[in-house]
């Protein structure tokens, strides 16, 4: 029994091993998404970041159903394109927050650190939720940078799939 | 209309292949669709790169796919056509193997190699010392702008400190600011309080100081500084905050030309970073450019390899197949392959050599039919019994002789042959080990016929392919020979008799005659009557008992026989017969033992010396010689007489024939019957320089 209970705790996840805090605050018909990315970024990123580049972090949010029986339906996928760029002259960062396409925020950082912190911790998307009998679930990923295995191989540098339950809205 | 457009006409009308269209283009629309909901929100550049990417792969997969397929279709094809036998798949699949290992191989190491250098060619792109000068110009930029803002910084504190000197009134302040403003010929000071401008002086020689963004009163609440875009240069401000909360501003802006070239620095070396963070889609899109085009070649090598193996393999498997069908008791015919070169010469040549085949398959078809008309035709039997001697089958005329009409229409079994009374031919057939002549007897069919047989193998006669009989009937021929020979003896025989019955006659009619005149003399001529007719009465038996001699010969009884010393005795016997009449021995035989039956040799040799002597003049010599020659003992008996004294020798040996005049004539046939039945032959030949020689040849059966 010890053994069990010591395998089965290993085997649990940990809190947070995706790199992804989501936070979800449910209205009626809506859904608003926190996001927060604790991955560090990675350092080519940073470098063209500094360097006058823009760079940008996509955060894809999926909406499914959870059907008994059968698998899961998407219901609708949004993406969260957080772009941010430094202007060499003036040392000035702008950032820029689109949903779907659309501006959602922007801003301006007058360090890196700020930067970061700010494309990371993305202002919150606010996504519409149908009306529904059956479980809802929200499936999210920040994607940094494609790199390429064996020279060929694309792979998408970000962090993992999380997956959260959309409570009910009160 | 050309042969490939009906090609191409006849397949497009294929269900499979319009089904196999459709599905294809479904999945293309599908696939656009999704690329494009995919993509739609990147920038120009990475929906550029991303497009190239995904194409490029999609090209690649799909060739590789095709490549696959085709592949495991051919070989699998050529697997299951090699699992049944199918003819010639063995040499295709060897030529398919050769053709991809030539093909894989060096594309591959090529493709290795190239994939390599594109991959260290990119990373030389982004060496250090550009690295290097893209930095550097970045930082440029940012130091220029960090200059500016520390002197706008450093003219803020001055002034702040010469507008603290002035006092704390408003006029003293500005007065201060004015004369400061033109002594140090700033392009823009300004004294800002709460959020709000107190007065303001600007250089008009610098427009782009016109509009520039106010400052917040956050902002101006500590000493600080603030870079911005203004009127196409850089506007660096700096501000010192007095203790009483008024912020003293100090701004000048950056020559056009100075920001120009800062702003290309900048934008290269950001365009830098980006490319540095492009740098493996660049280098995918290259590989699996080279790749596809890779792919191309291979696909092209391997379609071309497939053709080819196809092509060059067909003409050389349709001279197979032709070759096979003949060999399975089909036909040979020409291969209808159009080819001009090698191939087509060996085409051409096979197709002469079916040409020729045929006319000599006609001329031997017609051959055989003449022979089978002859063989039809031809009185004598001929059988033909195969290698193994177990059946036999004959044309017409042999089946009527052995009695069995099936001869003529199938291989009829030797043991049915035997049944059928033609037991002693299937015998000599089954014993017979090379060529057998002779005579037998069937009853076939309940009829006695004597036939002549003549037994050849086919072949090499140490292992015959089969064998040929021939059939002679002799039974009409004996018949007529037996009445001819038994006319022939009944004439000799009537001669012989008529040859004293004369001399009888007459003697008898003279003492008649005497005895009716009763003369003086009639004692005298019954008495020499009588002693005529007693003398050829005594011939008359002597003839008769040669005669007899002749019916009573016995089987020969062979035994080891000393022959020269049987020969030596005779001659010694004869030698000094007559006077002036030599006999001499020439013996090269010495003491070896003949297998033979000496009495009736002996016989046979008095009956030749007899002759010899007879024939040889006074003075005369008769040679003997003995000698052995391979596997025969050769006897001769020569004479220097008259010579043979008739045209044909043969008749010398027939019974009671004779040149003499006198005996007879029973000797010679005697000797030939004697001989004969040692299994010998005996001839007469005239003799080099006069004479006769009797030359008597016996196997040599130690």
């Amino acid at each position: 029994m010890v053994v069990c209970a010591l395998l089965l705790a290993a085997a649990l996840p940990g809190a947070e091993p995706s790199g992804l805090e989501v936070s979800l605050a449910p209205s009626p018909g809506r859904l608003t998404v926190q996001l927060a990315a604790n991955r560090e970024v990675p350092g080519e990123w940073s470098r063209a970041l500094a360097g006058g580049a823009p760079v940008t972090i996509t955060y894809r949010l999926r909406l499914f159903r959870n059907r008994r029986w059968l698998w899961d339906q998407r219901l609708a996928g949004h993406e969260l394109v957080v772009e941010a760029q430094r202007d060499p002259l003036t040392g000035i960062f702008t950032l820029i927050a689109r949903q779907d396409g659309e501006v959602l925020a922007s801003g301006h950082a007058a360090t890196l650190e700020e930067a970061i912190h700010w494309v990371t911790h993305p202002p919150p998307a606010v996504i519409p939720v149908p009306l529904r009998h059956e479980p809802l679930w929200l499936v999210v990923r920040a994607e940094y940078l494609t790199r390429y295995k064996l020279l060929v191989i694309p792979s998408t540098v970000g962090t993992e799939w999380v997956t959260r339950a959309v409570p009910e809205s009160p | 209309m050309r042969p490939w457009r009906r090609a191409w006409e006849r397949y497009r009308r294929q269900t499979r292949f319009l089904v196999i269209v459709y599905l294809l283009l479904m999945v293309l629309a599908g696939g656009a669709f999704w690329l494009f909901a995919r993509l739609r929100n990147l920038p120009p550049e990475e929906l550029t790169n991303r497009l190239l990417v995904f194409l490029l792969w999609w090209f690649d997969l799909t060739l590789i796919a095709i490549l696959l397929f085709m592949l495991l279709r051919n070989l699998t094809k050529l697997g299951l056509e090699r699992y049944h036998g199918v003819f010639g798949s063995r040499f295709r699949a060897k030529l398919v193997i050769s053709y991809l290992v030539l093909i894989f191989g060096p594309t591959l190491l090529v493709f290795l190699l190239s994939a390599s250098l594109l991959s260290h060619a990119a990373a030389s792109w982004f060496s250090a010392p550009v690295e290097e000068m893209a930095t550097q110009s970045t930082a440029l930029a940012t130091g220029l702008r960090l200059e500016a803002e520390a002197r706008a910084r450093r003219a803020a504190t001055l002034l702040a400190w010469e507008v603290a000197r002035a006092g704390e009134g408003r006029a003293a302040r500005i007065a201060a600011l004015e004369r400061l403003h033109r002594l140090r010929g700033h392009q823009l000071t300004g004294l800002w309080r709460d959020g709000a401008v107190i007065i303001e002086l600007q250089d008009p020689r610098a427009p782009e100081l016109r509009r520039l963004t106010p400052l917040d009163a956050t902002a101006l609440s500590s000493s600080g500084q603030r870079s911005e875009r203004a009127g196409g240069t850089l506007v660096v401000r700096a501000w010192e905050v007095l203790p009483d909360g008024t912020a003293v501003v100090v701004g000048e802006a950056l020559s056009p030309e100075l920001f120009a070239a800062q702003s290309r620095l900048a934008a290269a070396g950001a365009a830098w970073e980006q490319l540095k963070l492009q740098r493996t889609a660049m280098t995918a899109t290259m590989v699996l450019g080279f790749g596809g085009f890779a792919l191309v070649v291979v696909f092209a090598a391997v379609w071309l390899g497939l053709h080819l193996s196809r092509r060059f393999t067909a003409p050389l498997l349709a001279l197979v197949a032709s070759t096979e069908r003949a060999a399975g008791g089909e036909t040979l015919e020409e291969v209808p392959l159009p080819a001009d070169d090698e191939v087509g010469l060996l085409v051409e040549s096979f197709n002469a050599m079916v040409r020729r085949l045929k006319e000599k398959e006609a001329a031997l078809r017609s051959a055989v039919h003449r022979l089978d008309t002859v063989l039809h035709a031809v009185r004598t039997g001929v059988l033909t019994v195969d290698a193994q001697r177990t059946s036999a089958e004959g044309n017409p005329a042999a089946a009527a002789l052995l009695g069995m009409p099936e001869l003529a229409s199938r291989a009829v079994p030797l043991d049915e042959l035997a049944a059928a009374g033609n037991a002693r031919l299937v015998e000599a057939l089954r014993t017979a080990s090379g060529p057998v002549r002779g005579s037998i007897t069937v009853e076939a069919g309940k009829v006695a016929r004597a036939l002549e047989l003549a037994i050849l193998p086919l072949g090499d006669a140490g292992e015959p392919q089969g064998w040929v009989v021939a059939l002679e009937d002799l039974t009409q021929l004996l018949r007529a020979q037996r009445q001819a020979a038994w006319s022939e003896v009944a004439r000799r025989i009537a001669h012989q008799i008529k040859n004293p019955l004369t001399p009888i006659r007459l003697a008898a009619e003279r003492i008649a005659r005497h005895a009716e005149r009763g003369g003086e003399d009639f004692a005298s001529v019954a008495s020499q009557g009588c002693s005529a007719i007693v003398e050829h009465v005594q011939a008359m038996q002597e003839m008769v008992d040669s005669f007899a001699l002749y019916a009573r010969l016995p089987p020969v009884s062979l035994r080891p026989t000393n022959l020269g010393q049987l020969v030596r005795q005779l001659v010694a016997l004869y030698d000094g017969l007559r006077p002036n009449l030599h006999f001499r021995l020439d013996d090269a035989l010495g003491e070896e033992e003949v297998l033979v039956d000496p009495e009736q040799l002996r016989q046979a040799l008095a009956n030749l010396l007899d002759n010899a002597a007879e024939a040889s003049p006074a003075g005369g010599e008769v040679l003997v010689s003995l000698q052995r020659s391979g596997g025969e003992v050769k006897l001769v008996v020569a004479d220097r007489g008259t010579g043979i004294g008739s045209d044909d020798p043969d008749l010398l040996f027939q019974p009671f024939y004779s040149t003499k005049g006198r005996g007879s004539g029973i000797g010679l046939a005697v000797v030939q019957r004697i001989v004969a039945d040692h299994g010998g032959t005996v001839r007469l030949l005239p003799r080099e320089g006069g004479g006769v020689e009797a030359v008597v040849t016996l196997p040599a059966q130690g």
